[in-house]
């Protein structure tokens, strides 16, 4: 019997495939990584499934390459090795329950952002999950595993901080949980006190087995909510005035933009160049309250730092986000509300990629004051993100850069994607969402003895080696 | 088609793979027949488009593993109503091109190939005795008029009942109209990229329209009016005259009062499904429920309609080669009627008709179309 034969026999003929189209669209993302070919496709439905896939591809040593909901990046989900199967999970896209007591929900892979919003909105109106400045079809399992950043991280941090537990399939098979639900369902209201093995999945990219449920945080929507926009100039200036106002716990959500990005969303064409005498950064601000009193104290608040500010910059400018709206278009409101809905100005092109990190407080105003010269030598748009993450005490910034997918462009968007990982390894940045190039220099700054430890851990877990092979440069 | 112009080349450099187009935007419920049934990333309209690109920039070989993805999409345009890049409105036309880049490297599906050697011999894909120009002797009608009725090949050989109550309509408004010896407009043949025989068939037609003197056409199926109004143009085909859909002409005839519905005590509640020729393609959504709101029924909207309908699974050459995938599709269509309570499914395109009345259970409501419904009242 063939390798497919057998995938078939676990999964049904339907969901296996060995095509040509397939094969090729699945070798590749969005981003500059370079392609490989994976031998098979398989699209399991159930944990039962994945198990079945794990222990197969134990017996025949095939390398597996998990893969969620399609808006892969960094490489991700391309494989490492010859002859990998993707394992796709978008059919396992229930939300299995919503806790609105424990304020959690469990999802499996395939549920995006968009699903949970909608979800939520229809039969739990009173709560929220919190949303990325990704597609609204990113899998929601997949960026917390990969602690990407969202719309509450201001406030509480990267996503992973949201996990209160899992159910995976360990690379050798055996379907494991962790967090409070081992002791059963409806039980998965933390992580502690327990030996917090979350943090044997998460930032390991697939290399530890395959994550098939997860419970996650939800929080109550606040009663009284209001957005601002805040106009900034200079990098230094406007990290220092970030950082005054996230430490005085004003603000839920801070996320700033080249103001090249704000010109996108109002709708002008690309390629995006900056104007002399313009804001640097747009920062959209979400402040809120349980009583309006409480909403309007930290408003005045937020308005005296600004006014305070302006002894050095009389040009920063705050405004109500009704301001902006009225000025640009009331689909405004969808990029505070839902931020994955701004995600399309970064359509314009077939290649989309960034550096993105998380750095210390200090490094950042220079991390983005020589970033951006680095993207400015190469000619691409000005397109920094940047936030203040969990109350100030790190931050991210990313340089977006949106491409035509050739030859040339991908030559240049690697060399400036490297300079810009040099600077932040220089600055002490740790990179996310890491592609493996990437990792690799890392590996090359880091402590060997964390390295050695990452090894030996995925060596004990996945004796045969066949969880996503070569992923992190390991 | 004539034009050396091409759609993939044009936007070779488009599609980050956001998934976009695989859900309604902001509502999020599935947008996509295609995808939603096979759900490899190739059966969405992303992993379409990067398929055309790779084909056309020499990064993946033609072979007949690719026939399925690029086949098994009903070209219902739900994909280019969702996406938010600038490549949004050629994701149909990017499909059409790489599948005639396929008929042209490796061949077509066969049962597409059997649709296409009908056209050419029966000059219909059914492989149906050519009799249209009898419908003259049969109804009356004169050799020359005003207004040509273009009947499809659907309505005048499948779904008979459309092509003969949009004749009563037409009859009873007092329309100065004849019937033309058509041939097949070819969308079948457009929609699967066997380009060979279009030109000349869209040319008899032209020519067959002209010879009856006639300053209107009018069709009762939604995809003949699509390609008589959008795909002619592209070939170099010039009809000369106003290509009107039936649900156009029936507001048209309402408003100036040539037909006056008669109100009834009991209301039958009907739901409304928008065909994708008509409405993606066209744009044309207020026009049937114009009409709809001048009959003695109650319109309950489904919970997908106008650029988001779900799609009824018939088009794209999806009913004649995947045929079970098809009438699931339909089903959902079905099931998304069913919940408004409509006693009534109503259409105003022979290709939904017959496909969702595939889909519906033997107690499940009738599919009408809309000129059935008219001629009801009138």
């Amino acid at each position: 019997m063939s390798l497919k034969e057998k995938f078939e026999r676990i999964v049904g003929a339907d969901h296996v495939s060995d095509g040509a189209a397939e094969r090729y669209v699945y070798s590749r993302d969005m981003t500059e990584n370079p392609p490989r070919t994976p031998q098979l496709i398989v699209m399991p439905s159930t944990t039962e499934e994945v198990q079945q896939i794990v222990r197969l591809a134990n017996e025949e040593r095939v390398p597996l390459v998990p893969f969620a909901t399609g808006q892969s990046v960094g490489g991700l989900t391309i494989p490492q090795v010859n002859d990998a199967v993707i394992v796709d999970l978008k059919r396992m896209n229930k939300i299995l329950d919503v806790d609105e007591e424990g304020m959690y929900m469990v999802v499996e892979p395939g549920v995006t952002f968009g699903h949970v919003r909608k979800y939520l909105d229809e039969n739990h109106p009173g709560l929220r999950y919190t949303y990325a400045i990704s597609s609204p079809f990113t899998s929601v399992i997949a960026n917390a595993l990969l602690q990407g950043l969202c719309d509450l991280s201001t406030r509480y941090g990267a996503m992973a901080e949201f996990i209160n537990g899992l159910e995976a399939v360990l690379p050798t098979g055996e379907i494991v949980r962790v967090g409070s639900a081992i002791l059963g369902d409806d039980n998965w209201f933390g992580r502690y006190p327990l030996p917090d093995l979350v943090g044997l999945f998460t930032g390991w990219q697939g290399m530890t087995g395959i994550v098939t449920k997860m419970a996650l945080q939800l929080w109550p929507k606040k009663p009284f909510t209001r957005h601002f926009a805040l106009f900034t100039f200079g990098d230094f200036m406007t990290t220092d005035l970030l950082k005054q106002i996230v430490r005085a716990d004003l603000a839920d959500d801070a996320g700033a933009l080249s103001f090249s990005v704000v010109k996108g969303l109002i709708g002008m064409p690309a390629p995006i160049e900056a104007i002399e005498g313009e804001p640097d950064y747009g920062t959209f601000l979400t402040l809120s309250g349980v009583t309006s009193l409480v909403l309007d104290e930290k408003v005045r608040l937020l308005e005296r730092m600004v006014n305070s500010s302006k002894v050095k910059e009389p040009k920063n400018l705050l405004i109500p986000f009704e301001a902006v709206a009225r000025l640009m278009s009331e689909e405004a409101y969808g990029w505070v509300d839902f931020p994955s809905d701004s995600f399309k100005q970064l359509t314009e092109y077939d290649g989309l990629t960034w550096m993105g990190t998380y750095i210390h407080t200090k490094n950042w105003g220079e991390a983005l004051f020589k970033g951006r010269k680095i993207v400015e030598k190469y000619g691409y748009e000005l397109m920094a993100f940047l936030k203040p993450m969990k109350g100030m005490h790190f931050c991210e910034f990313k340089f977006i850069i949106r491409f035509e997918r050739d030859d040339e462009n991908l030559k240049r968007v690697r060399q400036c994607n490297n300079e810009l990982l040099d600077l932040a390894l220089d600055l002490k940045a740790i990179p996310y969402k890491t592609p493996v190039w990437s990792a690799k220099k890392l590996h090359e700054r880091a402590d060997p003895n964390f390295i050695e430890l990452v090894r030996r851990i995925r060596d004990l877990l996945d004796p045969h080696g066949i969880m996503n092979p070569g992923r992190w440069g390991l | 088609m004539t034009s050396d112009e091409s759609v993939i080349e044009q936007w070779l450099h488009s599609c980050v793979r956001c998934s976009n187009c695989k859900y309604v935007f902001r509502e999020y419920s599935p947008s996509c027949p295609s995808g939603e049934h096979f759900g490899f990333e190739t059966y969405y309209a992303s992993g379409r488009i990067w398929l055309a690109q790779a084909l056309y920039k020499g990064e993946l070989e033609w072979e007949v593993s690719l026939l399925d993805p690029i086949f098994a999409c009903t070209t219902c345009g739900n994909c280019e109503s969702q996406c938010l890049a600038p490549h949004s409105e050629h994701i149909v036309d990017m499909i059409e091109e790489l599948r005639a880049r396929a008929v042209q490297e490796i061949g077509g599906l066969p049962s597409h190939i059997r649709f296409r050697e009908n056209v050419v011999q029966y000059h219909n894909p059914y492989g149906a005795e050519h009799h249209n120009r009898n419908l003259v002797e049969t109804y009356g009608l004169p050799l020359q008029a005003e207004t040509v009725y273009f009947v499809g090949c659907t309505s005048n050989y499948r779904e008979t009942q459309i092509r003969d109550a949009t004749i009563s309509v037409l009859k009873k408004a007092g329309v100065d109209f004849t019937v033309v010896d058509e041939y097949c407009c070819c969308s079948p043949l457009i929609r699967t990229g066997q380009l060979d025989p279009v030109n000349e068939a869209a040319q008899h037609n032209a020519d067959a329209i002209r010879a009856a003197g006639a300053k209107r056409i009018i069709t009762s199926c939604s995809g003949c009016y699509r390609t008589l109004s959008r795909d002619y143009p592209k070939l170099g085909v010039d009809l000369g005259v106003e290509v009107v859909h039936i649900t156009q002409l029936l507001k048209e005839l309402i408003d100036k009062g040539a037909i006056v519905p008669k109100q009834t005590e009991h209301r039958k509640i009907i739901t409304w499904h928008d065909p994708c020729h008509l409405g993606r393609a066209m744009g044309i959504y207020d026009a049937p429920r114009d009409v709809i709101s001048k009959l003695p029924v109650d319109l309950v909207e489904m919970e997908t309609t106008r650029e988001n309908a779900w799609c009824c699974g018939g088009g794209g050459g999806a009913k004649a080669a995947y045929n079970d995938w098809s009438v699931e599709t339909a089903r959902t269509r079905i099931e998304q009627a069913l919940r408004t309570g409509a006693e009534l499914i109503v259409s105003a395109c022979p290709f939904c008709t017959r496909n969702l009345r595939d889909g519906s259970s033997e107690d499940g409501p009738p599919v009408i179309d809309l000129t059935e419904l008219v001629d009801r009242f009138i």
